[in-house]
């Protein structure tokens, strides 16, 4: 063994069998929970556009009834809704419920915003998918982050929601920002107004 | 019955040798994790799993490892384990995934694994190598609840998220204390108190 450990081949060759076995059993254990994985995303996702649309999720006891009502209440984005999931009630729109994504401190944040009918008030706000700092910038994803947004109304022009320092008074379109958490703060902003823009402009375009 | 040998790396790992208050490894995570005690249990019982098998596995392949890339070869293994982590929350405990974002991955770094891997494993048998681990790992994670607890308590007025009488009504919340100079301040006074205990303890069995 201690010839070919000093053969100049065997550290690469080496290397190669080690990482293959490893790579191997993380494929392999990757296969089996893949499903599973997208199932708990799907479900995710589905909540998070529920939890902001003016839906009781209390009479939804399992993932298996949320994804049933979701699939069957919830009308998929199209251009007509500006690229935004729709709930109507007797052909009548009464909430959008509007994705958006981009770049948080550390990672991509996900996050859902619902509008009411008028296009105007928001219903509710919710982060389905985010890796900023656990106890600082993670704070987005709390109740007591995310029901500001209940009820405030979309400005007009560039900033439609605007964050203030926790410690300032609120305008009716404003929210306060994370204490401790100014770059997560200021890029969910960010996230935010270009979403709300973006649709604003579809919805003028229809 | 429990050998000289593993009741030596018992009082090492735990005490005369702790990672945190001795060796002062991991001090990062010790930072960065211990402002919520759930995502901290959490982060320890990633981290005890880790050390613990990656040590034995370092330890088994000791032998047909060339020297020169050992250090490529150990991190590809607690890369391993960590990511096994990884896909085990998100497939069975995704909330928790999403608590504890990227410091799951940030376990690859934390240079108690490492260190013990080179201090240790790669010159001893597969037993003591794991049991080294272990007790490693169990040593900085009671040190990072004892920091955790104080943080959250006295920065938030909670422990485990539940309401701490007096600490969540009448306590003047320290928000420094969940923030990263907090963990500075904590970090520092465990040190001091945990090495003069050890001290103390040292001068009187002279």
């Amino acid at each position: 063994m201690a010839q070919i450990k000093n053969k100049f081949w065997y550290p690469v060759f080496y290397m190669f069998v080690v990482t293959s076995l490893f790579s191997a059993v993380v494929i392999g254990f990757a296969q089996i929970t893949a499903d599973r994985v997208q199932a708990n995303q799907q479900i995710a996702f589905e909540k998070a556009v529920l939890s902001v649309l003016p839906v009781d999720l209390s009479e939804l006891k399992s993932d298996l009834a949320i994804h049933n009502y979701f699939t069957e209440n919830v009308e998929q984005p199209s251009k007509e809704t500006g690229g935004a999931y729709v709930i109507r009630k007797n052909g009548e729109v009464i909430a959008y419920a509007l994705t958006m994504e981009g770049q948080g401190f550390w990672a991509p944040i996900k996050a859902v915003i619902g509008i009411e009918a008028d296009q105007k008030t928001i219903t509710g706000f919710y982060v389905y998918q985010q890796n900023e700092t656990p106890g600082l910038g993670a704070e987005i994803t709390q109740e007591s982050f995310i029901n500001q947004f209940d009820e405030i109304v979309i400005a007009e022009g560039p900033k439609s929601i605007n964050f203030k320092r926790p410690s300032e008074s609120l305008e009716p379109s404003e929210v306060h920002a994370v204490t401790g958490a100014t770059q997560t703060s200021t890029r969910l902003e960010k996230i935010i107004n270009d979403a709300l823009i973006q649709w604003r402009v579809k919805m003028k375009n229809r | 019955m429990i050998s000289k040998k593993t009741k030596q790396l018992v009082r090492e790992g735990l005490w005369t040798n702790n990672p945190i208050f001795a060796q002062v490894l991991g001090i990062c995570s010790t930072l960065a994790v211990t402002n919520l005690v759930l995502n901290t249990a959490v982060m320890c019982a990633g981290l005890i799993f880790t050390l613990s098998l990656s040590a034995m596995t370092v330890s088994i392949l000791r032998n047909v490892t060339p020297r020169n890339i050992r250090m490529m070869v150990e991190t590809l293994i607690i890369a391993f384990y960590v990511i096994i982590i990884d896909l085990v929350l998100k497939a069975y405990w995704p909330e928790m995934s999403t608590n504890l974002g990227p410091y799951v991955g940030l376990i690859i770094t934390n240079c108690i694994v490492m260190g013990r891997c080179e201090a240790c494993s790669i010159s001893n048998p597969p037993k003591i190598a794991f049991f080294d681990g272990l007790f490693n790992a169990l040593g900085y994670s009671y040190i990072l609840l004892i920091i955790a607890t104080f943080r959250e308590i006295l920065g938030m007025g909670t422990f485990l998220g539940y309401a701490v009488p007096y600490f969540s009504t009448v306590w003047d919340k320290w928000i420094i204390m969940v923030m990263p100079p907090g963990a500075f301040f904590m970090l520092a006074i465990v040190v001091w108190v945990f090495r003069s205990i050890k001290l103390a303890g040292e001068d009187k069995s002279k």
